[in-house]
């Protein structure tokens, strides 16, 4: 492996800026990390150069560790998106730095700058001043600099920023011709999915400081795992549908359609259909379409962009779906899908707006979040529209580009006894109060998935606290924990408990906790901390919450009555959110 | 619209100010009533006395140690000046720390000050028997009333020229300019000769000259710590207030002329300086 990153972490004023990235990129590799400015991107190019220190992890190039080796001395080769050339020197002293500083012969520093600006296509340039020349050359110039030393590593912080279009898609095919020529393991650091697709072998695509995902451009297009990264690269719609025994269903009608897999056995679970605007097809009648039925809708605009047609469609039975999210306006409640098709397809059937297609879906990608949706459930109106307004909740939401809906359940109250109106879907969101415990175990009856419960102006959390109380609900909780963790700046920590007396339970507890920390980062790619506790789980659990606000727990159960039980003091009271994950346990739910 | 954005272009002043003709006139002016006319005048009557008096005054014994004092202690202190000040400037300018702006404050003081007031303060502290005076003469070191006097008046009130000068000019150096060398591979020392002094000298140099200038010009605090003893600590300005106390104005034009011309000589060769300095790192080629 040329570069080597593990469990990176870096945080400015406590707050994770780089949040435990690991990556192992591979010799002569292009690898592009893209993201969102303020994603932490940058910073941990900058830490991979030296020129920013880590707080936790190790960085080894070329199997080298450098984690605490000085930038000059690393090997690295690093383009500024400002150029960052010396303006007091020439073009040919620029290049020359990195030889001269090595004490390099003359005539031998000459032949190597000569090879370099030929390189660049910039022959003849040498005794320019950087002022006087564009933009697009000096980066050339800042790109012959880095190489001169014959890095191992070519690091490029948004090279193209300050270009303009035509001068960007140069340099850029210049740059993919010198890594291709030379070899040379590159990471180039850019918010622009165009960019990454032309240049990328690979792209990490990262958000809040978190590596969200990781693959070649194809796939990650193809099949995204988080809705972030569906959204980020290219154009989705994002659906809630309903995976059943029958299939995906969206607003009722299952639609049969590729890439769907069977349901997992049991419960229907809500989840987020990801349907690319070019893979959905409209056509006059439910006869004439070439791919699986999607529903009815209403043309509300179209758009006509060069090649393509561009149209946003109302579904007709999206009441029932409930919320579609395009990447173009992310909180838009209205259920519009964007569609792009051919003119080639516009000419076989024209469309105007306000006339009445039939959708059909070609391809389907199911996100593997469970966490789908938020429903705020109080046992009032104004109670419930209060909780689906909390900050936390609102910003949960956003980041995660799903609905907040609000529901008014006055069997709440009573708990247990009476059924609710309608299964519930998703996440349930309520407020903390004495009786918590039993609410919490009532809505999990009544189809919640996991229930969220949100003391009054929570705060963002910095720390998100993982436990769970019996082996069958892990697998639940962790995938629950790193959905969460995608859409909060925060770091993991997974709590084992052992009993004080359990001298025998040790080792017991402790194959626990790495077995835990293994599940994470196979199954989800998510690294966490271990922290080891002893005592009453509850109490414990009340204690670490106890130690600062800022935290977040997600609890784990399958057998719901200990949350009245042992759990209802720590329920009722607790001042931090506390998402409670239930995975019920075998035998006899299934039946 | 194309036209008439073209004329427009024509009629509009190409700046905020009026054009050419109206200010190189006020320059013109400005410089004659301000300077020129006063400094020819100084000139004139010195040409006025006869050639063995000037040369008598001008050349005398006394005369010629107090030009060594002026000089001397002026390029001395502005010395001191380039590397503190520019350690100064360097600090205020690189670090965030309680107190800074306050700090920013102070480097005006000596501006502000009443320079006979600097004087008397100085000399309080570095009389023999003053704050610090006291434990310099346990030293061995006499300060009040010696040369080394002279020169800490004068480094006082050079150091907010250098201070001014060099802190925009480092406060431009980029930081990326900096992490760019040092992933090329330069040290710590490599990088402030290389990168950051080559940015910075040219307005080092130019508080150098202020603050020599102002130091050459400098009375009011140096009369003070200096004690004026003829031969010992008498600078020229000095023995130009004596000549006039005397109503010796032919002497006191005289030696005013000398300054004069030991100044601006001094002055233009430090401009000389840096042109050829910047010229040499090809910086004004553009």
């Amino acid at each position: 492996m040329s570069i080597t990153l593990d469990q990176i972490t870096k945080r400015y004023r406590g707050a994770p800026v780089v949040n435990d990235v690991s990556v192992d990129i591979g010799d002569g590799e292009f690898f592009v990390l893209l993201g969102p400015s303020g994603s932490g991107k940058s910073t941990l190019l900058r830490a991979i150069a030296g020129l920013t220190g880590v707080d936790h992890g190790r960085i080894s190039l070329h199997g080298r560790d450098v984690t605490h080796v000085a930038a000059r001395a690393r090997g690295v080769g690093l383009v500024f998106q400002n150029y960052a050339l010396f303006r007091h020197m020439t073009v040919a002293d620029n290049i020359e730095f990195a030889l001269r500083v090595r004490r390099m012969r003359a005539s031998a520093r000459r032949e190597r700058r000569r090879e370099l600006l030929r390189l660049v296509a910039l022959e003849g340039m040498d005794n320019r001043l950087p002022v006087e020349l564009s933009g697009g050359q000096q980066q050339r110039v800042a790109v012959a600099r880095a190489l001169a030393h014959k890095p191992e590593v070519l690091l490029l912080d948004e090279p193209f920023g300050a270009l303009d279009a035509k001068i960007r898609e140069e340099l850029r095919r210049t740059i993919r011709e010198v890594q291709r020529e030379l070899g040379i393991t590159t990471i180039l650091v850019t918010h622009d999915q165009e960019e990454a697709f032309a240049l990328a072998d690979r792209i990490g695509i990262m958000n809040l400081g978190r590596l969200l995902e990781l693959g070649r451009p194809e796939d990650l297009y193809a099949r995204p795992a988080t809705r972030f990264v569906a959204t980020f690269l290219g154009a989705a719609n994002l659906v809630l549908a309903q995976h059943t025994a029958r299939g995906i269903c969206i607003g009722g009608d299952p639609v049969m359609a590729l890439g769907s897999t069977t349901a997992p056995g049991g419960r229907d679970h809500e989840v987020v259909a990801v349907m690319r605007p070019e893979d959905i097809e409209i056509a006059p009648s439910r006869d004439e379409l070439r791919s699986s039925f999607l529903g009815l809708g209403t043309v509300e605009q179209l758009l006509f962009v060069g090649a393509n047609e561009r149209l946003r469609v109302r579904l007709n039975n999206a009441a029932s779906a409930g919320h579609v999210v395009t990447s173009a306006d992310s909180n838009a409640s209205e259920a519009l899908l964007e569609i792009t098709r051919t003119q080639h397809d516009r000419r076989n059937y024209p469309v105007n707006a306000g006339q009445c297609v039939t959708l059909g879906v070609r391809r389907l990608h199911v996100l593997a979040t469970p966490l789908s949706s938020f429903t705020a459930c109080a046992s009032s109106a104004p109670q419930a529209q209060a909780i689906s307004e909390e900050p936390l909740l609102v910003q949960l939401a956003t980041r995660m580009k799903t609905r907040v809906s609000t529901r008014v359940e006055p069997a709440m109250q009573q708990a247990a006894t009476e059924a609710a109106a309608a299964p519930f879907a998703g996440v349930a969101v309520i407020n903390t109060d004495p009786g918590a415990g039993q609410t919490v175990q009532w809505l999990l009856q009544h189809g919640a998935e996991a229930v969220l419960l949100l003391p009054h102006n929570a705060v963002s959390p910095v720390r998100v606290l993982i436990h769970w109380l019996d082996e069958p609900s892990r697998r639940a909780t962790l995938a629950v924990s790193a959905s969460m963790l995608r859409h909060v700046s925060a770091e993991a920590v997974y709590i084992g408990i052992l009993a004080d007396d359990g001298e025998a339970a040790r080792p017991d507890g402790l194959r626990a906790l790495l077995d835990a920390r293994s599940e994470a980062q196979a199954v989800h790619g998510l690294e966490i901390r271990t922290e080891l506790g002893y005592g009453d789980v509850a109490e414990e659990l009340t204690r670490r919450l106890a130690e600062m606000p800022e935290q977040l727990l997600i609890l784990g159960v399958s057998d719901i009555s200990v949350l009245t039980e042992r759990f209802a003091a720590l329920l009722s009271r607790t001042a931090s959110p506390l998402l409670v994950v239930w995975q019920p346990g075998d035998p006899p739910q299934q039946a | 619209m194309a036209r008439e954005a073209v004329g427009k272009g024509t009629f509009s002043q190409p700046s905020v100010l009026p054009g050419f003709g109206l200010t190189f006139g006020f320059t013109t002016f400005f410089l004659s009533a301000i300077v020129l006319i006063p400094l020819a005048a100084l000139v004139s009557m010195a040409a006025s006395s006869n050639w063995n008096a000037f040369v008598h005054t001008v050349l005398s014994e006394r005369a010629l140690a107090s030009y060594r004092l002026s000089f001397g202690a002026s390029a001395v202190a502005a010395s001191i000046n380039l590397v503190f000040g520019f350690i100064l400037a360097w600090t205020l300018v690189r670090y965030d720390f309680p107190g800074r702006k306050f700090i920013d404050a102070l480097i005006d003081l000596p501006f502000a000050l009443p320079t006979a007031v600097s004087g008397i303060a100085l000399t309080t502290v570095f009389a023999q028997t003053g704050f610090l005076g006291r434990y310099l003469a346990l030293a061995g070191i006499k300060v009040a009333y010696t040369w080394i006097g002279v020169t800490i008046a004068l480094t006082l009130i050079g150091m907010p020229f250098l201070v001014r000068t060099v802190q925009p000019a480092l406060a431009e150096v980029q930081r990326d300019l900096e992490d760019a060398a040092e992933i090329l591979g330069a040290n710590r020392f490599y990088i402030f000769r290389r990168i950051i002094l080559p940015t910075v000298l040219p307005a080092m140099l130019t508080g150098f000259a202020l603050a020599f200038a102002r130091g050459v010009g400098e009375y009011g605090s140096v009369i003070f710590i200096a004690g004026n003893l003829p031969f010992k600590t008498e600078i020229t300005p000095v023995l130009i207030v004596i000549r006039l106390e005397e109503y010796d104005y032919h002497g006191a034009a005289a030696l005013g002329c000398v300054m004069l011309s030991i100044s601006f000589l001094g002055l233009w060769a430090i401009n000389y300086l840096q042109h050829w300095g910047r010229r040499r790192s090809t910086a004004t080629r553009r």
